[in-house]
């Protein structure tokens, strides 16, 4: 799991780099057109674009943490045992759905590459982007793999909804 | 098997994973796929999946979201709220609970630069939980307020939840922030005459007298200065013309982590939980879009909303009673879902059944009075017991510090706040005008 929790971190960090990347991109356009009358060509896909492989990349550090809002509504009472079974249940639906999503995705990136299809005015491959998002969907599945079998690891039992919206 | 079976379905096999502690997210996905294949069968469902990641991540409308999510760590990390508390504290602390006041008034200041409910009330806690029980107020008045404070982080611009409403139903997120913008002022001035009336018939909850000197011009400026400055960039600029929500958000989270800069509070390690943050609650949101996504999908194939939007036009109801009717089912189902969850579930559903009504005002306005509507009542849902999210956050945080507060003395504590909600709701349901009046000032 240290692995794995390793590279959950190191995505988000890429991601949060990414993120920057658009800030500052946009800052840059927003600067230009409104002084020079000149727009970085494209600023709106490219963001799209990069911003879809950062989220991409969010997903396993969300995994990790159990980010994941669930409904403690209708068994808080349950023992902490039937919780953690119920939970781990979760985790691999969870894995199964990511299992799922990583196949898909790779399908539809390999479209993508086939048929050379790109964003609307830089014509930015859109396969560099399914690049992105295959690996985080099998590294959050494996996540969750990993949570259904070993259980969850102790840092992330607890649970920080500080960071809930 | 029917239409309405088939809805049943599907509302039952997400209701159940639900019940046991499946993330919402993926109850919704797996319910949505399967009613989906029942329907469509496999194949459409894999060409549907095959883009699905793509469609919805990579959208340059989406990454609002998570830029205001950043922008919102950068002011969480960055130390701005300390100086805006003790700025409040010292206007405010001349009044009975004036303090208390003081952290309603810091949870909306600190709402302008945060989109989230959750991180407002955690930020201001973390700066006025200790100084409030220092000063001898109660632990249920002090989480109460601090609970119900953070729901002005959603309510005053920006605000992820009415993104997420505007991107739902194509309406124009500046608008819809705008007519926010006066219920989120009536709601903090509200909440401030909650706690000055409750001081005064429940003796006990806060001292006679705070002791607090006066805000000196300095403390103001340092207080209130880098919130409004940032304020004035991301909102100003919007509304002037200069850039779209989503510059405004880039621009937003590029100063704001200037301003933290400023304040010499980043360091590395904060920088990196600003990241882990922003991915955390960035893809809990995006995960229930995928979920929500295939779930809509599915039930749009049933044509049962359709139909229900068609029967509930054809009863002939007030269409006023139908939207507080829609509000009641909100604080129910409020009380076991979070607030994004029952966005995304049910905006789908219920936005053709309002548009379908006849309110006197064009469809525009009826579309953003609705979006504000809803969005004061997932705030209800947040402090509403047996789970108000922000109430169990500010009570958890409390642990450790002076006398541990009861979550049930934290309850009793948001009810005040609750009463002013329900008033506030009322008044804009009965008059649309307040959210929408400044509408017409726009371009």
């Amino acid at each position: 799991m240290a692995a794995l929790e390793k590279l959950a971190k190191l995505c988000a960090i890429l991601a949060g780099i990414l993120m920057v990347f658009i800030t500052i991109m946009t800052c840059a356009s927003v600067i230009g057109r409104e002084t020079i009358g000149k727009t970085i060509v494209g600023d709106f896909e490219l963001s799209g674009a990069v911003a879809g492989a950062a989220i991409a990349l969010f997903l396993p550090w969300c995994q990790v943490r159990r980010g994941n809002i669930i409904v403690d509504f209708f068994t808080h009472s349950a023992s902490t045992s039937t919780q953690d079974k119920m939970e781990r249940f979760g985790a691999l639906l969870m894995a199964l759905v990511m299992a799922l999503m990583a196949w898909r995705t790779s399908l539809g990136g390999l479209n993508a590459w086939t048929t050379g299809s790109g964003t609307m005015m830089l014509g930015f491959p859109e396969w560099i982007v399914y690049l992105f998002m295959v690996p985080a969907f099998i590294l959050a599945a494996s996540i969750a793999l990993h949570q259904c079998v070993f259980g969850f690891t102790p840092d992330a039992k607890e649970a920080n909804p500080e960071l809930a919206v | 098997m029917s239409a309405i079976q088939l809805t049943l379905m599907i509302f039952g096999i997400m209701l159940v994973l639900m019940a046991v502690r499946v993330p919402i997210a993926v109850t919704m996905f797996i319910a949505g796929g399967i009613g989906y294949v029942a329907q469509a069968g496999w194949m459409p469902l894999s060409n549907f999946l095959n883009n699905q990641a793509y469609a919805r991540f990579a959208s340059y409308d989406l990454s609002v979201i998570p830029l205001f999510i950043l922008m919102g760590h950068f002011a969480t990390q960055g130390g701005i709220s300390k100086a805006l508390f003790n700025f409040a504290a010292g206007v405010m602390g001349r009044f009975k609970g004036g303090l208390a006041m003081a952290a309603v008034f810091a949870c909306a200041a600190f709402g302008a630069i945060c989109g989230s409910s959750v991180a407002t009330a955690a930020t201001i806690t973390n700066v006025a939980y200790d100084e409030m029980r220092k000063h001898g107020y109660s632990g249920r008045l002090t989480t109460g307020t601090l609970a119900a404070g953070g729901t002005l982080g959603i309510l005053i611009p920006p605000s992820v939840p009415l993104v997420i409403y505007a991107i739902l139903t194509e309406q124009n997120i500046a608008k819809l922030f705008a007519a926010a913008m006066v219920p989120g002022i009536i709601a903090m001035v509200g909440y401030m005459l909650a706690i000055g009336i409750y001081v005064r018939l429940v003796p006990g909850h806060a001292p006679e007298k705070d002791n607090i000197a006066n805000s000196s011009i300095l403390s103001a400026l340092n207080g209130i200065g880098p919130i409004a400055v940032i304020f004035v960039i991301v909102f100003g600029g919007i509304y002037a013309g200069y850039f779209t929500p989503t510059e405004g958000a880039a621009v937003g989270a590029f100063v704001t982590f200037i301003a933290a800069l400023l304040k010499r509070e980043m360091t590395v390690e904060k920088f990196k939980n600003c990241f882990y943050a922003t991915a955390e609650s960035s893809a809990m949101i995006f995960l229930i879009f995928l979920g929500a996504d295939l779930m809509n999908a599915s039930l749009a194939l049933t044509q049962v909303p359709a139909q229900l939007a068609q029967l509930v036009g054809s009863w002939g109801l007030s269409p006023v009673m139908v939207v507080a009717a829609i509000m009641l089912f909100y604080v129910v189902l409020g009380a076991v879902m979070d607030e994004l969850s029952m966005i995304l579930l049910t905006i789908p559903i219920f936005f053709p059944m309002i548009m379908g009504l006849d309110f006197g005002m064009s469809k525009e306005y009826t579309a953003i009075w609705f979006g504000i509507m809803v969005l004061m009542t997932v705030g209800f849902g947040m402090l509403a017991p047996p789970v108000g999210l922000n109430v169990y956050v500010v009570n958890g945080m409390t642990k450790n510090k002076f006398d541990a507060v009861p979550i049930a003395e934290s309850y009793r504590g948001v009810m005040p706040f609750l009463v002013a909600d329900t008033i506030r709701a009322i008044l804009v349901l009965m008059f649309p005008a307040i959210s929408l009046y400044v509408l017409q000032f726009m371009k």
